[in-house]
C-alpha cells in the first residue's frame, strides 16, 4: 500500500488521535522550553524591565551587565574552577573503574562472579546513611580535601550494569574467543579491543557521570569546610538561600561589588540570577549537546536489558 | 545464540584445577579490583559507622570506643512529638511524587511513539531531555523566580487577570505540589528513554498485521504498546518503590523555606539540620537507619508481589 492511499483510508478516530497528539506534543515543547527560554531572555535584558514584568515574550532593553557582574564576582570564578577540575578528574576515574568493572563482570564465567555480582547489586539497596559515611570519612581522613568531592559517587552500579550489558550485547563474543586463542591476555584484549570499541557507552557514561557531578551541592556542603574548595554548585546554594526572602540579600548584592552604590548593586543582581543559571548550565547542556550523536544509541543499547 | 551453543557443545566441560584458572583469570581480577576497593571504602565501610546508632557517640571516643546505649535512639525518635509529622510527610511527598511521576513518563514515551515523522520525533526527544541537566539547585533557583510574589511569571500573569499576587515558596499546602510539577517536568522526559528502547525493540510484523486486521490507533496503543511496556515499567515502579521513605533530600533541602516547613520538613532534611547541623551523631544514624531498613523491606516486598502477579523481579 502506497503512503497516500494509507491516508486517503485513515478513519476518523485515526484522524483525530493524530490531531490531538498533535495539539498535545505542542503543549508540552511549550511547558519544556519556555521556562529555559524565558532565563535566557531574561539574563541578557535591563533589571527594570525585568521588575516590571515586561521580559515575557523577548529581551527588553538588551544589556549585559549581568553578566559582567558575575564574570566580575571573585568567588564564583574560584568555584566554577573547581568545579571543573572535580568534574574532569572525577569523571576520568569513573570511566576507568566503571569499564574494567563491566569488563570482567561481562566475561562468561570464573571464579567468584556471583560473590562479586551480589557484592555491587546489595550497595544498590542498602548504604550505611548520611551520617555514617560521613563519620568514616571523617575518621580516614577525606573530610575537607578535594579527593572526597572527586571520589565520592564516582562509582555507580547502575552504570557498571549498563556498560556490562553494552559489552555483552556489541561486542561480539567471536572476537574474544579469537583473542584467546591468539594467546592473547586479558590485559591485552581490555585496552586493545574493548576500550577502542566502547565510545558509544563511553560517551554515554561521559554524560551521566559529568551531569551528576557538576550538579551535585550536596557533597561540597557536607563534607567541605574551607570555602577556596567549594564547587559551583555549592556557592549557588549558599546565592540561592537569599533568594528566598525574594530581596537580593548580601550575597547577590556582594556579586556586584564594584557597583557604585547598595541600590544599583540591588538593581545588579535582579539580572544577575538570571545570568548565574544560565552560565551554570551552559557547559552541561554543552556537553550533552557534543555527546548527542553517541548519546541516543549508546542509551538505547544499554537499557534494553539493564 | 546458534554459535554459543556450538561452542558449548565442540568444548567438552573438563573440571579445572583452582591454580589453573587463578593462572588463567589472574587479571581479570586485578581488573575488577579498583570497583571492589571503591565500594568497599564509600559503601561497606559506612556500614562498619552504623554501630553509633547503637551508641552514644563522642567523637573522642570514635565510633568504635563509644558508650553502647541500646535501642535508646530509636525509641527516643519513635516518641518525640515531631515523629508522627515527619513521617506523614515524608510518605505524602513521596506517595503524591509516585502518582504522577510513574504513569507521566509512560504515556509520554506512548504518544512519542506514535509521531509521524523520524526527524520531528528526533527533536522532541532530544527537547525533553534537556530539564534533567539542570541542577537541583538551580532548578530551586528558578523556582523560586518564577513564582516570586514580585515580579515571578506566575504572579505578573494573575496580577493581569486581577487576581492577588501569591508567595507560593512559603505556602505549605503549595509546597508538595510545586515539588511535585518540578519533578515530573525536570525527569519525566528523561524517563521515557527505557520505554522507547522497549517500544522500538516491538516486533514490527504485530503493527502490519494489525494494519491488515483495520486496528485503530487507539487498538494498537492498548493491544500491542502497552503490553510490551509491562515488564520495564514493573521493573521502574518496583525501583520507584524502594525510594518512598528516601526521598530526595537535596531538593528538598533547598526548596524548604521558614514558611512551608509544616509540610516540607521530611525525614532526610530533618536528619541533615539535626545530624550535621546540631551534631546529634548517633540519634540521626539511628533515624537513617531506620529509614534504611524500612526502604530495603519495601523493595524486597514489591518485588516478591510483582513476582507473584506479572512474573517480573529484579531478583
Amino acid at each position: 500500500m502506497s503512503k497516500r492511499q494509507k491516508k486517503k483510508t485513515m478513519s476518523m478516530s485515526n484522524r483525530i488521535f493524530y490531531i490531538f497528539n498533535t495539539i498535545f506534543w505542542i503543549v508540552i515543547m511549550f511547558i519544556i522550553l519556555y521556562p529555559l527560554y524565558l532565563v535566557v531572555i531574561a539574563s541578557v535584558s535591563d533589571p527594570d524591565a525585568i521588575v516590571r514584568g515586561e521580559v515575557i515574550w523577548h529581551p527588553v532593553d538588551f544589556s549585559l551587565i549581568g553578566y559582567k557582574a558575575v564574570f566580575q564576582y571573585s568567588e564564583m570564578l574560584r568555584s566554577y574552577g573547581n568545579s571543573i577540575v572535580y568534574t574532569v578528574v572525577s569523571v576520568i576515574i569513573s570511566i576507568f573503574v566503571t569499564l574494567t568493572a563491566a569488563y570482567t563482570l561481562s566475561r562468561p564465567k570464573f571464579a567468584g562472579k556471583g560473590i562479586l555480582n551480589f557484592f555491587f547489586i546489595f550497595t544498590m539497596f542498602f548504604n550505611g546513611g548520611l551520617i555514617p559515611t560521613f563519620l568514616v570519612m571523617k575518621d580516614i581522613g577525606l573530610y575537607n580535601t578535594p579527593f572526597i568531592m572527586i571520589l565520592m559517587g564516582c562509582v555507580s552500579v547502575w552504570n557498571m550494569m549498563v556498560a556490562r550489558t553494552f559489552i555483552q550485547t556489541s561486542i561480539p563474543n567471536e572476537l574474544y574467543e579469537a583473542a584467546m586463542l591468539d594467546g592473547a591476555s586479558h590485559f591485552n584484549y581490555f585496552f586493545k579491543i574493548i576500550i577502542p570499541l566502547s565510545k558509544t557507552i563511553i560517551a554515554v557514561l561521559i554524560v551521566y557521570y559529568g551531569v551528576a557531578k557538576w550538579n551535585d551541592y550536596f557533597t561540597g556542603l557536607v563534607y567541605l569546610r574551607d570555602r577556596e574548595l567549594l564547587p559551583l554548585q555549592t556557592v549557588l546554594k549558599e546565592i540561592l538561600a537569599t533568594l528566598q526572602v525574594d530581596k537580593s540579600g548580601d550575597y547577590m548584592v556582594s556579586i556586584s561589588e564594584n557597583a557604585a552604590s547598595i541600590n544599583e548593586a540591588t538593581r545588579i543582581a535582579n539580572v544577575a540570577k538570571y545570568c548565574i543559571i544560565v552560565v551554570a548550565t551552559g557547559p552541561v547542556v554543552v556537553l550533552y549537546a557534543f555527546m548527542q550523536k553517541y548519546f541516543e544509541k549508546g542509551v538505547m543499547i544499554g537499557s534494553l536489558k539493564g | 545464540m546458534r554459535t554459543q551453543k556450538g561452542v558449548q557443545v565442540r568444548v567438552p566441560k573438563k573440571k579445572e584445577s583452582i591454580t589453573n584458572i587463578l593462572k588463567k583469570n589472574w587479571q581479570l581480577y586485578i581488573l575488577i579490583l579498583p570497583a571492589v576497593i571503591y565500594f568497599f571504602v564509600f559503601n561497606y565501610m559506612p556500614l562498619y559507622g552504623i554501630q553509633i546508632a547503637f551508641k552514644d557517640y563522642k567523637a573522642v571516643d570514635g565510633i568504635a570506643g563509644s558508650a553502647w546505649v541500646g535501642w535508646k535512639n530509636f525509641t527516643d525518635f519513635f516518641h518525640a512529638y515531631y515523629f508522627k509529622r515527619l513521617l506523614l510527610n515524608t510518605l505524602l511527598l513521596n506517595i503524591y511524587y509516585l502518582l504522577w511521576s510513574f504513569p507521566v513518563p509512560l504515556i509520554l514515551a506512548i504518544l512519542l511513539n506514535r509521531i509521524r515523522g523520524d526527524r520531528t520525533k528526533r527533536a522532541i526527544q532530544t527537547c525533553i531531555y534537556i530539564p534533567y541537566f539542570i541542577s537541583t539547585v538551580v532548578l530551586a533557583g528558578m523556582l523560586y523566580i518564577f513564582l516570586s510574589p514580585s515580579a515571578g511569571i506566575f504572579n505578573i500573569l494573575r496580577e493581569s487577570l486581577g487576581l492577588k499576587t501569591i508567595d507560593f515558596m512559603s505556602k505549605p499546602e503549595a509546597f508538595r505540589s510545586i515539588y511535585i510539577a518540578s519533578g515530573v517536568w525536570q525527569s519525566a522526559g528523561w524517563g521515557t528513554i527505557l520505554y522507547i528502547a522497549s517500544l522500538a525493540g516491538v516486533d514490527q510484523e504485530l503493527y502490519e498485521a494489525a494494519d491488515i486486521d483495520g486496528a485503530s490507533v487507539w487498538q494498537k496503543i492498548r493491544y500491542i504498546d502497552l503490553p510490551s511496556l509491562v515488564p520495564v515499567a514493573v521493573m521502574v515502579f518496583i525501583l520507584d518503590c524502594g525510594k518512598l521513605v528516601n526521598s530526595d533530600t537535596n531538593k528538598v533541602l533547598v526548596m524548604q523555606t521558614p514558611g512551608n516547613v509544616s509540610t516540607s520538613d521530611i525525614i532526610g532534611v530533618y536528619v541533615y539540620n539535626v545530624g550535621l547541623g546540631s551534631g546529634q551523631f548517633s540519634y540521626t544514624a539511628a533515624i537513617g537507619l531506620f529509614t534504611n531498613l524500612i526502604n530495603f523491606i519495601l523493595i524486597i516486598t514489591v518485588n516478591k508481589i510483582s513476582k507473584k502477579i506479572t512474573d517480573v523481579g529484579l531478583f
